[in-house]
């Protein structure tokens, strides 16, 4: 009787094993290795050396750092204004439309290029803003005005980057702001009507007081997300020209994968993630949250 | 004033009179929505004239439809874009495949069992899951490449596979635990009454219950492996033949580098397995994409 008992408790521990076999090596063995070696001089093979606070020394030192920072700190901002401000407008106009078939079929509109795989998409948009042959330029010229260097200027690749996926509707933060917004109540909308507000008033009234927590998740989401981007810096420039598109991500690659300094990369990554954690403790404490309506 | 009088006066009246003016007309909402997906859908209509083109017609013409289409020379692009990308496909079909499944078994059966049963440090162990949401990719990218390495993994599919159900499951766990805490326990009160042991509650009862939302998981972790490419690209670096669709795409982009009929032939392609599955469960999409939300 008693060892059935047992059993009964035991089994459920035992269901987990899979789970947790995977997540003790996949799952927590890998953050706790970066600790650990962004102490050390470490090619993430064989040698590894402690050498105390070195790599984070040598990052602050770093003026290739310095620059990614920078370039890290103009890429999010303005990732999270045009990754915002055009999805809300397109939200907004979805709300507008009356026919709810309609506004289905252009939900689906805007999420369909999601099937096109990411890589192509920069690859795509690199053709398209190539220098000497691209669409961009092609127009341009043919209407007399002067062509970008694009991605081969070091003054112009940073925002060449912002430039990329014109008109900057995200199709997902378009889903989740139109969720926000269809929850409103019906009644306010009406009565924002009775009222004689103008759409401006409605807007900064009712609308954007109560989608304030999809917001705030579209912020948290587009700081933690943008923070670590470097895939695109990855494909079509590598940094450069001359470090400008440089940024902290990228270093931490190109430092293990290039230089085989899997130590300072750790430390790179450590870094990054404690600054994420910071901007989401924040945002999340200091932006005011959601009003709640009441009817 | 007068807005304070009809408010007043409530819906009865309000119907009396002629509709409230709309400032807005629906029309102009429609034409705005048009020209913005005009310009979203641009690159990707420039990749399908393109890829209708032979050289000769994109030098005369690069970026506009070069009439009359030579089917040929359509039938050619493809056929180059094909062979270069479809060994790229299989692979991805695999890695992506096999994590899907990995990772629906996992994440459902270990919901299941956070979900419905009780035992000694549950919760803790639940936020022990719970709390690697947070741990980002910058931080384990370089440690998890040096752990493969020494697991010998590296170079084989494996080095993807199992990454991939350890860190599937976890989002996945978050999202069926609550749906499945939230199930009446009367269905397993019913099941348990009639004999059934713990696996026929999960293969009878809590899967098939939480087959919408494992969809929705499923939407969300095919777009993630199928376009994961730093990882692949680290992890199978030393061995052609395994690389998966992105880093293929990488490549084939180099190898095409002027040609540029077959290479955005080939992009279509690789648009291709994504879009049959969009067309078959587009509304799993858009409620998988939209419930971004659940995340934090």
């Amino acid at each position: 009787m008693v060892g059935w008992r047992n059993w009964a408790g035991i089994r459920y521990y035992l269901y987990l094993i899979p789970t947790f076999a995977l997540l003790v090596v996949f799952g927590y063995y890998p953050p706790i290795s970066a600790i650990y070696h962004s102490f050390f001089r470490w090619d993430g093979i064989l040698a590894s050396q402690f050498i105390g606070f070195g790599n984070y020394v040598r990052m602050l030192h770093s003026g290739t750092m310095a620059i990614a920072a920078a370039n890290i700190l103009k890429l999010i901002i303005w990732g999270l204004l045009a990754g915002i401000l055009p999805a809300l407008g397109v939200a907004e106009l979805l709300l507008s439309i009356r026919s709810q078939r309609a506004q289905y079929w252009y939900r689906i509109l805007l999420v369909a290029p999601i099937v096109v795989p990411g890589v192509v998409g920069l690859l795509l948009w690199e053709f398209l803003m190539d220098p000497n042959y691209g669409f961009f330029n092609t127009i341009l010229a043919a209407v007399h005005l002067p062509t970008f260097l694009f991605f081969a200027s070091p003054q112009q690749a940073l925002y060449s980057f912002m430039f990329m996926g014109f008109p900057w509707i995200s199709a997902v933060n378009v889903l989740i702001l139109l969720a926000g917004l269809m929850n409103i109540s019906r009644d306010l909308f009406d009565a924002c009507a009775l009222d004689g507000a103008t759409w401006f008033q409605r807007f900064v009234r009712v609308d954007f007081p109560l989608i304030i927590g999809q917001v705030k998740l579209l912020i948290i989401l587009g700081l933690i997300g943008g923070l670590q981007g470097f895939t695109a810096q990855l494909i079509i420039t590598q940094g450069g020209p001359a470090f400008s598109t440089e940024v902290p991500g990228l270093m931490m690659y190109q430092s293990a994968f290039t230089y085989q300094q899997m130590g300072y990369a750790s430390a790179i990554g450590l870094v990054m993630f404690v600054v994420i954690l910071i901007l989401t403790i924040i945002n999340m404490k200091y932006v005011r949250t959601s009003v709640e309506y009441q009817p | 004033m007068d807005a304070q009088v009809r408010a007043n006066v409530g819906v009865a009246a309000v119907s009396k009179r002629k509709p409230v003016r709309r400032r807005w007309p629906d029309w102009k909402s429609h034409v705005a929505m048009w020209i913005l997906l005009a310009l979203v859908f641009l690159p990707l209509g420039e990749m399908v004239i393109i890829s209708l083109k032979s050289p000769y017609q994109y030098q005369a013409q690069p970026f506009g439809v070069s009439w009359p289409i030579a089917w040929a020379t359509v039938v050619s692009n493809f056929q180059g874009g094909w062979q270069a990308i479809s060994p790229y496909i299989a692979n991805s079909l695999l890695y992506s495949g096999a994590s899907l499944i990995g990772v629906l078994l996992l994440a459902s059966f270990t919901a299941f069992v956070f979900a419905r049963f009780r035992f000694a440090g549950k919760e803790v162990l639940y936020y022990a899951v719970i709390a690697l949401l947070m741990v980002p990719g910058v931080l384990t990218l370089v440690p998890q490449y040096a752990l493969v390495h020494h697991l010998g993994l590296l170079n084989t599919r494996w080095a993807l596979i199992l990454p991939y159900w350890a860190g599937g499951q976890v989002f996945g766990i978050f999202l069926l635990r609550s749906f499945l805490g939230g199930i009446a326990e009367e269905y397993f009160e019913a099941a348990r009454i009639d004999g059934a042991g713990d696996w026929r509650l999960y293969w009878n009862i809590a899967l098939p219950l939480c087959r919408p939302i494992m969809a929705t998981l499923a939407i969300l972790n095919v777009i993630g492996t199928w376009n994961d490419l730093v990882w692949p690209m680290v992890a199978l670096a030393g061995k052609p033949g395994l690389e998966n669709l992105t880093v293929g795409l990488t490549m084939f982009q180099q190898e095409f580098f002027t040609n540029y009929g077959p290479l955005m032939a080939g992009y279509i392609i690789a648009s291709l397995p994504l879009l049959l599955l969009f067309l078959v469960a587009s509304r799993q999409f858009i409620e998988g994409l939209g419930s971004g939300s659940l995340k934090i």
